[in-house]
């Protein structure tokens, strides 16, 4: 047993721990390999028919059929775009009407408790009657997300602008600063760690309601070709878009709400410091 | 006094918003296949309280979510404490649970009626991965914020492991877990609503959408409503004030 241990932690831990001490990234790929060979080692024993549970195999030679058919990087960018476009919009409505009723007494008391209801009601439940109204086609997907989107931006930057101490907006208007002055200085950076948070949960759930909606709406995109192969009992081509979605994530995880949430926090330290 | 006025605050501007759709459906004369009118939905509401209809649906909704979420609880937080314990395993393992809460919900739909068939299973899987690997992700988070001097100290006052588990470990990751059930039933509400919609034949999800075939409006936007009263009751009543009660704990556990 102790010899066991041994040769666990001299083979397999330390150089474990040494690789990812000096190359940090492998660190979020490396214990994924016991997960690919648990999963390769029960496809293969057979437990379960082999069209219901396909192994690593499988899934990657699909992903390159799929690719050489030019259907994933298609339906990879329909879903990309879509998610993108309605972030944007979310965004450009969100943070403007988040100012409003986090500044404005009379805005807040007359919009926060709708503002709570509608976010209530969720993304999806709006699916069946905007089919009615657009149809089934791009504007009801990108509404579905927009909307998604929109709400945890608007209520975490009504909460952002809240929290900054009055005082703050007092001294800058001692200062002299024009109303317009004190959102850019004091307002938008004092409620910029918020409003990130909120654009990750509001992400988080855009890119749910986007599956949701590309799986009921289907026309294209990672949701369509994930139920289009549920139709076809395909499970190969669901587990791929399983794993092509999962993927994505970490990358927009990685290379756009990290780098954003690090730079506002930074600048959140600055604004204290002063 | 103070909370009547706070109540009648609130529920105001909600008023005015229902008045506003009275005066638009009436002003403009909307066709009624487009968006109803609040006596229409109003006449949907009784209808579907008097024949039992809107009970049956509520109910196959509620015993799905209830059924998943209980079962991912007592999976999830045992196993999320015995990750969390070891540093080195829960950083090993922290990648692995942020893929699969990435997914969790909506992405296993296709798999889930495909594995379950349609119905009832299906349905319950969907919300039990839902709630399942954001509850295990927050609970082992919240095990290893433990401050380590905290469990040594237990540790040399001479703790048993379990009581070691039930007055550190537990205690400490509860605020963690508790937000972790709360995001994880968010994820899971919007979930059961799709897969309603896609993979069964009784509940909210399923009303809304055979509505929307009949083109019968003021059914779609009282199931939205429903909807929206069922996941603002259980959001306001039962998980914020869970959250507000753990973190004062958590204050205490703090202080002392």
């Amino acid at each position: 047993m102790n010899g066991l241990a041994y040769l666990w932690v001299r083979w397999i831990w330390s150089p474990y721990m040494r690789a990812t001490a000096r190359w940090p990234s492998t660190r979020s790929v490396v214990p994924f390999l016991p997960l690919i060979a648990v999963w390769w080692g029960v496809a293969q024993a057979e437990l379960f028919p082999r069209t219901f549970f396909p192994g690593p195999a499988e899934v990657v030679s699909s992903f390159f059929t799929l690719v050489y058919k030019g259907i994933l990087p298609e339906y990879l960018a329909d879903s990309v775009t879509r998610l993108a476009v309605g972030a944007a919009a979310g965004i450009a409505i969100g943070i403007p009407l988040g100012l409003l009723v986090g500044l404005n007494r009379r805005a807040h008391d007359a919009l926060w408790p709708v503002l709570l209801f509608f976010q209530a009601i969720g993304d999806i439940a709006w699916l069946p009657i905007l089919l009615i109204w657009f149809g089934f086609g791009l504007t009801t997907m990108t509404l579905i997300i927009v909307y998604t989107v929109l709400f945890p931006i608007v209520l975490n930057t009504v909460l952002g602008v809240r929290a900054i101490p009055l005082d703050m907006h007092r001294a800058a208007k001692s200062l002299g600063a024009s109303p317009l002055a004190i959102i850019r200085e004091v307002v938008l950076p004092g409620a910029l760690p918020n409003i990130v948070t909120g654009l990750r949960n509001g992400l988080g759930y855009g890119w749910r309601a986007l599956i949701a909606a590309e799986i009921i709406v289907g026309t294209s995109g990672i949701g369509f070709l994930m139920f289009d192969a549920r139709r076809a009992g395909s499970v190969v081509e669901i587990m791929l878009g399983m794993i092509v979605l999962g993927v994505l994530w970490f990358i927009v995880d990685a290379w756009v709400l990290a780098p954003i949430e690090r730079a506002t926090g930074q600048r959140w330290g600055m604004v204290q410091r002063q | 006094m103070r909370k009547l006025s706070a109540a009648v605050r609130f529920t105001l501007p909600l008023l005015t918003l229902v008045v506003l759709w009275m005066l638009v459906v009436y002003a403009f004369d909307v066709n009624p296949r487009v968006f109803p009118g609040v006596a229409a939905v109003g006449h949907a509401a009784t209808e579907a309280m008097l024949d039992g209809t809107l009970a049956a649906h509520v109910a196959a909704s509620i015993w799905r979510v209830l059924v998943g979420t209980v079962l991912a609880l007592f999976v999830a937080i045992p196993m999320g404490v015995l990750m969390g314990v070891s540093p080195a395993v829960s950083s090993f393992l922290s990648p692995i649970l942020r893929f699969f809460s990435v997914l969790a919900g909506i992405a296993w739909i296709p798999i889930a009626t495909l594995w379950f068939g349609y119905g009832f299973g299906a349905i319950v899987f969907v919300i039990f991965n839902a709630v399942f690997f954001v509850v295990t992700y927050n609970t082992l988070l919240g095990v290893a914020s433990i401050p380590m001097s905290l469990r040594h100290a237990a540790a040399s006052l001479g703790a048993s492991p379990w009581r070691m588990l039930t007055e550190v470990l537990l205690p400490g990751a509860l605020p963690n877990i508790v937000t972790g059930v709360r995001t994880g039933l968010g994820f899971a509400w919007r979930g059961l609503i799709a897969a309603e919609m896609i993979a069964t034949n009784v509940g909210l999800g399923y009303m809304l959408f055979v509505a929307r075939d009949f083109y019968r409006t003021e059914v779609i936007v009282f199931g939205m409503i429903v909807i929206g009263m069922i996941w603002l009751l259980i959001d306001r009543l039962l998980l914020a004030p869970l959250e507000r009660a753990t973190i004062h704990r958590w204050g205490m556990v703090r202080a002392a």
